[in-house]
């Protein structure tokens, strides 16, 4: 018996000494960051040659994303190592999809706490644990046409939009560039997508301090009051003729890159989108920056990329310690994922100074320090209930059919409903 | 030459047994299932609480189900009828012609009928997008407003059955094409001799004679319709899905969204039973009028 056990022991030995670790992979980023990951997968597998490899697969974005990955959980069938959204790990703690990474975990990827903002590192924990590693943080910004605000006198000294500082401020700009008649559209905004304009506006609630859920409760005390404001500056903007309406996702990107839209706001992903046109000479000079601060102070909704672990994956002890050199490497390279717009969320990175002069990156990277999460709640997360409920009452809202006030009541009503 | 009876037998449940044992697994054993996870509250995935009726008793107050009830009933008003009479008017129309023209026009009402669904929004959407579609700019021209029609609750479900009946009438046309055929000449020859009119002709002739072939195309709609998801689903992506909520989209919605398995298995149940309802309603009103004749 004894020999048995000698042999089984020194096949393992011999086969993980010489066998390759494949590591498989899911993700969700299929656009201009879905590139540049497949080059640092590339880049991690060049790296590791022999010892372990990225077998990589792009999923769709969204419910289809995490839907797969609940069923696959379930039959056993779970990727070694998969993206995961910050803002849904409570959700995914409690459908137990994902593995607790332990204290030996971090240690033996070299990363902790402390290499991490608190905002960030709390984004992963749920009831003191840890469930990811963040790779970034992912806030919104407003981009900008260089070229038409500059015709019309609208840049600061330093080069970006003037207004920023106050609702009258802002939306006078957004009225000097309708006058202009350069542009269609002074903003263009994903006004057909209450999904998407979930982070715009809870970005403008957050600016009045406000919060969409307190001690369990959805929408408490004044905070309807501060959701009302939120969605009537936006109906403002649409009334007035400010913004685009009925505007899906493509068409508002397109909007703002062929030049019918002087300003947009969406999120850093499409950084590359810009960096990318304008390489090929089909872009005009652009910028982006923080968010204009409409309310009280300036605040920005911001979500992060994290590498997770699903359950239900009887890992080898070797298969695991490759998983965790993946997580590893890629929080220590993710210099090169800052030129997908992403902001690192590994701290180390952010202070060198190669990303400090990373443009545009290093104009809008103030905002790290007036991030706003979702609230932590199994409700919350991109494409989850709660931004399901909202963004039923938004497009009509965005689009001048219903009246604020109505909006709030309804979502309130059928928040509590949940 | 002696019958083994009882050898027959055998053979004849071993030949069956592939194909019970399949329908089984994958259909009466799932459909069981079904209506035990409705009376649970229950994840998608992985074992639930039993309790009682309470996902069937709060569907008259949600929302949503009220949405996609009333959705669904006015999709098919929208789609069942109207549809099986374009498709009767395109193959009466198609009858008349002969030879390649014949050929080719047929061939281009089917075409659309061969795409996937996913190619059928991606044209619609090219030509109704409210910011770059080509129809906007024919509107533009023209000086009316634009309509931003997959975006509006008013316009969505008149747009998606527009869309269904563009897209799927094909196969209706040739199960017209096939009855209108099937009706001997020597009628038509008959009628034409007493100098009857066309209108006459089509009302005394050709509709009973093509009743089966009429009721068979609004059974298939019917049945097919209710079950409508597709469409909706990709019209409705990045614009209000819950404003445009079909029942098979509001169990999608409950079961991968909200991950809710028992609410979903409670609103399929029902489904399953409306559409038994009126499948048999249907098969009823059919013989009905068919013995009348």
């Amino acid at each position: 018996m004894n020999k048995f056990v000698a042999i089984v022991a020194a096949s393992i030995v011999a086969s993980t000494a010489q066998a390759q670790e494949t590591v498989v992979w899911w993700d969700f980023l299929a656009g201009g960051d879905g590139v540049r990951m497949k080059q640092m997968i590339s880049d991690f597998n060049a790296e590791h040659e022999g010892e372990i490899v990225i077998d990589g697969t792009t999923l769709e974005w969204g419910v289809p994303f995490y839907t797969k990955v609940q069923t696959s959980v379930a039959v056993g069938e779970a990727p070694d190592v998969m993206t995961y959204h910050a803002s849904r790990i409570p959700l995914g703690v409690q459908q137990n999809l994902l593995q607790e990474l332990t204290a030996d975990d971090f240690a033996a990827m070299g990363l902790g706490e402390d290499d991490f903002a608190p905002s960030i590192w709390d984004s992963v924990t749920a009831d003191g644990a840890q469930y990811g590693v963040p790779l970034d943080t992912h806030p919104i910004v407003l981009y900008y046409n260089k070229d038409i605000l500059a015709e019309a006198g609208l840049l600061t000294e330093d080069g970006v939009p003037m207004g920023l500082d106050s609702r009258e401020g802002f939306t006078e700009t957004l009225q000097t560039l309708k006058e202009s008649d350069a542009v269609n559209f002074p903003l263009a905004s994903v006004t057909a997508d209450g999904n998407f304009m979930f982070r715009t506006i809870y970005s403008l609630m957050g600016q009045q301090d406000g919060e969409l859920m307190t001690d369990g409760e959805f929408l408490a005390g004044d905070n309807p009051a501060k959701l009302e404001n939120a969605l009537s500056v936006l109906q403002e903007w649409t009334n007035e003729g400010l913004q685009s309406t009925y505007t899906d996702y493509p068409a508002t990107v397109a909007l703002f890159t062929n030049g019918e839209a002087a300003m947009m706001i969406n999120g850093v992903w499409e950084v590359p989108t810009m960096i990318d046109l304008q390489e090929n000479g089909n872009l005009f000079e652009w910028g982006a920056v923080e968010l204009p601060v409409i309310f009280d102070r300036p605040a920005t909704y911001s979500d992060s990329h994290v590498f997770a672990i699903p359950e239900g994956n009887d890992m080898t002890e070797e298969k695991r310690a490759a998983v965790l050199e993946v997580m590893s490497w890629m929080s220590k390279n993710s210099l090169f994922w800052a030129t997908a717009g992403h902001i690192p969320a590994n701290s180390n990175i952010t202070a060198m100074d190669e990303y400090q002069s990373m443009e545009p990156n290093a104009t809008y990277s103030s905002l790290t320090a007036n991030m706003i999460y979702d609230p932590k709640t199994p409700m919350a997360g991109v494409a989850g209930p709660m931004f399901d409920v909202m963004s039923t009452y938004f497009v009509p809202t965005l689009n001048g059919e219903m009246d604020p006030a109505e909006a709030v009541e309804e979502i309130v009503l059928e928040l509590n409903d949940m | 030459m002696l019958r083994n009876t009882k050898k027959e037998w055998l053979i004849g449940y071993i030949l069956v047994a592939p194909f019970v044992a399949i329908y089984g697994l994958i259909f009466v054993y799932p459909t069981i299932d079904m209506f035990l996870l409705s009376f649970q509250d229950a994840p998608l995935i992985g074992a639930g609480t039993y309790v009682g009726v309470d996902n069937y008793t709060r569907l008259p107050s949600d929302r949503r189900f009220d949405t996609a009830f009333w959705n669904t009933v006015y999709f098919v008003v929208l789609t069942v009828i109207p549809g099986t009479f374009v498709a009767l008017g395109i193959a009466m129309g198609v009858t008349r012609l002969s030879g390649r023209i014949q050929s080719l026009v047929l061939a281009l009402f089917f075409l659309p009928y061969i795409l996937p669904v996913s190619v059928v929004y991606r044209i619609w959407d090219w030509t109704m997008n409210f910011q770059f579609g080509i129809a906007m700019h024919v509107l533009d021209t023209l000086g009316i407003d634009r309509v931003p029609v997959f975006q509006t609750s008013t316009w969505f479900m008149p747009a998606v059955a527009f869309v269904t009946i563009w897209w799927t009438c094909g196969f209706s046309v040739l199960l017209f094409l096939a009855g209108l055929r099937a009706i001997p000449q020597d009628i038509y020859e008959a009628a034409s001799l007493d100098n009857t009119s066309g209108w006459r002709t089509f009302r005394h002739i050709t509709w009973p004679l093509l009743w089966p072939i009429t009721a068979l195309v609004l059974t298939i709609q019917l049945i097919l319709q209710l079950k409508i998801f597709d469409q909706v689903y990709l019209f409705s992506q990045g614009g209000r899905p819950n404003d445009n909520l079909v029942m098979v989209y509001y169990i999608f919605q409950r079961a991968f969204v909200n991950n809710q398995g028992g609410r979903a298995a409670a609103i399929a149940v029902v489904l399953f039973i409306m559409v038994i309802i009126i499948a048999a309603l249907n098969f009823q009103l059919m013989r009905m009028s068919e013995r009348r004749k």
